[in-house]
């Protein structure tokens, strides 16, 4: 039974951590920028989800449809006004205008929402399925799974068959040629950080359900987001996909056969293992580590 | 060089001399200004979590504090409190310290929240010589080290497990799981709970120390859900009660009582989970329905102000700056402030406190512990006997 239930939430909680990774990536992907203001964008997805279930009655799922283009239109704007002005300055400035960003969201929040955790609570948050052997899944996890999932498909169908997905993929992979095949670089920078906004900005509605949110709630992410991201390849969307369940079945394991106090060692002990072993990452491409 | 060779030839004597009264009131209104030695308003710290992952609680007490100042104020003391952040951290809270007795000239220091900054600090008070009252940190060894200037308001960890296995003993349970977030508090907690436990005979089935803040927990409450505990004995803060109490609920633990040992299972906000609070036991400092004076009305008043209902964070907050500001009075430095606080004895919405030497303990007021009961949506004080109006609802059931 332990074993059953720990499966499952470690695949329904890594389901998240996907999301939230794959965001990441894809901005590392196309502009070679490492975010750190991703937290704060999920916590941004977190409040979005808990205002708007809480001033209109919205579900958070179904307010992913207003989420969605509102965090995609914000990114796009942010890469517009101050991430794209860096992207071919040393990455100490990108790092720090980044964290510079992550601050100001943080803060901004804290005067604008208190410290006090808010707890998104809908009809279903304590709700689960019972299945033989005494294991429950997660009403919420599982729909934010089955979520996850939809959005990967459709991520990667954007990237795989779309036109701009296919511009995004070339910028990705060489920036300059990409240029000079006549690519709008600059336009898919804001497109992929769009992009990659709106996914931490789903993770983290989604999340929302299941956790708490607060000013600094997206930090907890940060960490694994990165974690997740090298783990699976630095660019790679699958990659991240592939690493966050890894690290949510990793994490659920050794919290019920060794101990919770371990599971974040045993994570990163996983994590030097696959680098010393293959150090661009399960699925980074030659050259990239 | 002659005197005469500094003045003025060709003086205007009137203009002159109204320039000199002039510069004479002007000193003497600056003189006037300074405040005397012993007779300025008093000047506290006060180190807190503003920020950070304690900052939730940490608002509690700083909202107690602020009435504190008020209310000193509407009684024309005056007091000013220099407040410092040390975002729960131990380095930041020993720097805010230090600037507080060395830069800002304070005569005692209120804080910090957390049991791991209130130690360090603790460790250099008798350093400096300044007195730091603890309002709210629970960790046993703050008070154990024989400090001069360190005192403590509220009761130490070993009661926390004390009131709340004194609770359930008569139900004679038999076996315990321990899950704990791992801080100074929480592990303190559980050391003295073990000892408090294995007294009452009860046998130790699981023992999960977790790291604050994760999302999931769900193996960890499996794990415990299959040793069947009939206690399942929690250290929590803020939203992580709710986390665990939801993924409980979520996997079916149900022991015959969820015993709540951090402040995460007294708040408000857990109080509103209706589907996963009730029933749960939790062990507090303070609760508005005891008959301490002014306990009623500091409730009525702090959720009139702030909206919310006051935790026990802000009832000790509250107390200990109105404690340090009244022994501050009258004595003219640290030293007369120590002895002050040493020998003095004050009865206002904390109850009796006294700061006494007992059971390895020093300056330590030896506060008696509350243990409510979420029933019907609200907390009912349900031990010891002489405060509680409710009885205890046992087992629990969802």
């Amino acid at each position: 039974m332990l074993f059953f239930q720990s499966l499952i939430s470690g695949i329904l909680t890594g389901g998240v951590y996907a999301l939230a990774a794959m965001g990441m990536s894809l901005v590392f992907g196309v502009m070679n920028i490492s975010n750190f203001a991703h937290g704060e964008l999920m916590m941004l997805g977190m409040y979005l989800a808990y205002y708007l279930f809480i001033l209109f009655n919205i579900d958070p799922f179904i307010a992913l449809l207003i989420i969605m283009p509102l965090t995609f239109g914000f990114g796009y704007a942010v890469e517009k006004t101050m991430i794209g002005r860096v992207i071919d300055h040393p990455s100490e400035n990108q790092i720090l205008l980044t964290v510079g960003f992550g601050l100001i969201m943080s803060n901004t929040a804290l005067l604008a929402f208190t410290s006090d955790p808010k707890i998104l609570t809908t009809s279903y948050s304590s709700s689960s399925i019972s299945l033989p052997g005494d294991i429950s899944v997660s009403i919420p996890m599982l729909l934010s799974f089955i979520i996850t999932c939809a959005l990967t498909a459709a991520l990667y169908l954007f990237l795989a068959k779309t036109k701009t997905g296919m511009a995004l993929r070339a910028t990705s992979q060489n920036r300059e040629a990409a240029q000079l095949m006549g690519i709008d670089v600059s336009r898919m920078s804001s497109i992929a950080f769009g992009t990659g906004t709106l996914l931490a900005a789903s993770a983290g509605a989604m999340i929302a359900q299941t956790y708490y949110i607060d000013p600094f709630a997206g930090h907890t992410f940060l960490l694994k987001s990165f974690t997740i991201c090298v783990l699976g390849g630095l660019g790679s969307v699958i990659g991240a996909a592939v690493g966050g369940i890894v690290i949510g079945l990793v994490e659920a394991m050794s919290s019920a056969y060794l101990s919770t106090d371990w599971k974040d060692v045993v994570v990163f002990v996983l994590f030097l293992a696959i680098l010393l072993l293959r150090p661009r990452g399960l699925f980074g491409r030659k050259g990239e580590q | 060089m002659h005197l005469e060779s500094c003045i003025p030839l060709n003086l205007n004597r009137p203009i002159f001399m109204k320039n000199i009264l002039l510069a004479i009131t002007a000193a003497f209104m600056l003189f006037l200004a300074l405040p005397a030695q012993g007779a300025g308003p008093v000047r506290i710290g006060f180190i807190n979590s503003i920020t950070g992952k304690e900052a939730q609680i940490g608002e509690n007490l700083t909202n107690g504090a602020a009435m504190a100042v008020d209310d000193l104020k509407a009684k024309r003391v005056q007091v000013i409190m220099v407040q410092e952040d040390d975002g729960g951290d131990p380095k930041t809270a020993l720097a805010a310290y230090e600037k507080l007795v060395t830069r800002d000239g304070v005569i005692g220091v209120v804080g910090p929240y957390t049991s791991a900054s209130a130690n360090v600090v603790a460790s250099r008070a008798d350093q400096y010589q300044v007195p730091l009252l603890v309002p709210a940190a629970a960790k046993e060894e703050i008070t154990m080290k024989g400090y001069k200037n360190v005192f403590r308001l509220n009761a130490p960890a070993d009661v926390y497990s004390k009131v709340l296995l004194s609770t359930v003993a008569p139900y004679r349970p038999k076996t315990i799981a321990y899950v704990y977030a791992a801080t100074d508090f929480g592990v303190s907690t559980v050391r003295t709970a073990q000892v408090n436990a294995a007294a009452m005979g009860l046998r130790e089935v699981a023992n999960e120390k977790y790291q604050q803040g994760q999302p999931d927990y769900r193996a960890t409450l499996a794990k415990v859900k299959a040793v069947r505990p009939d206690l399942v004995f929690l250290v929590s803060y803020d939203a992580d009660a709710i986390l665990l109490m939801r993924q409980a609920r979520e996997i079916g633990l149900t022991p015959k009582a969820f015993l709540g040992a951090g402040a995460g299972y007294t708040t408000a906000q857990f109080a509103q989970q209706k589907d996963i609070s009730p029933l749960v036991i939790s062990a507090t400092q303070w609760t508005d329905d005891v008959n301490w004076p002014g306990a009623a009305d500091f409730a009525v008043r702090y959720k009139a102000r702030f909206g919310k209902e006051p935790t026990y964070h802000a009832a000790c907050a509250y107390e200990a700056v109105r404690i340090m500001t009244m022994s501050a009075l009258n004595a003219r430095d640290s030293r007369a402030l120590c002895a002050a606080l040493k020998a003095g004895s004050w009865n206002g919405i904390m109850g009796p406190v006294r700061f006494t030497s007992y059971g390895g303990f020093t300056n330590q007021n030896n506060h008696p512990m509350l243990v409510q009961q979420l029933q019907g949506g609200k907390y009912e004080t349900v031990y010891p006997a002489q405060f509680s109006r409710k009885k205890l609802v046992y087992p629990y059931k969802r």
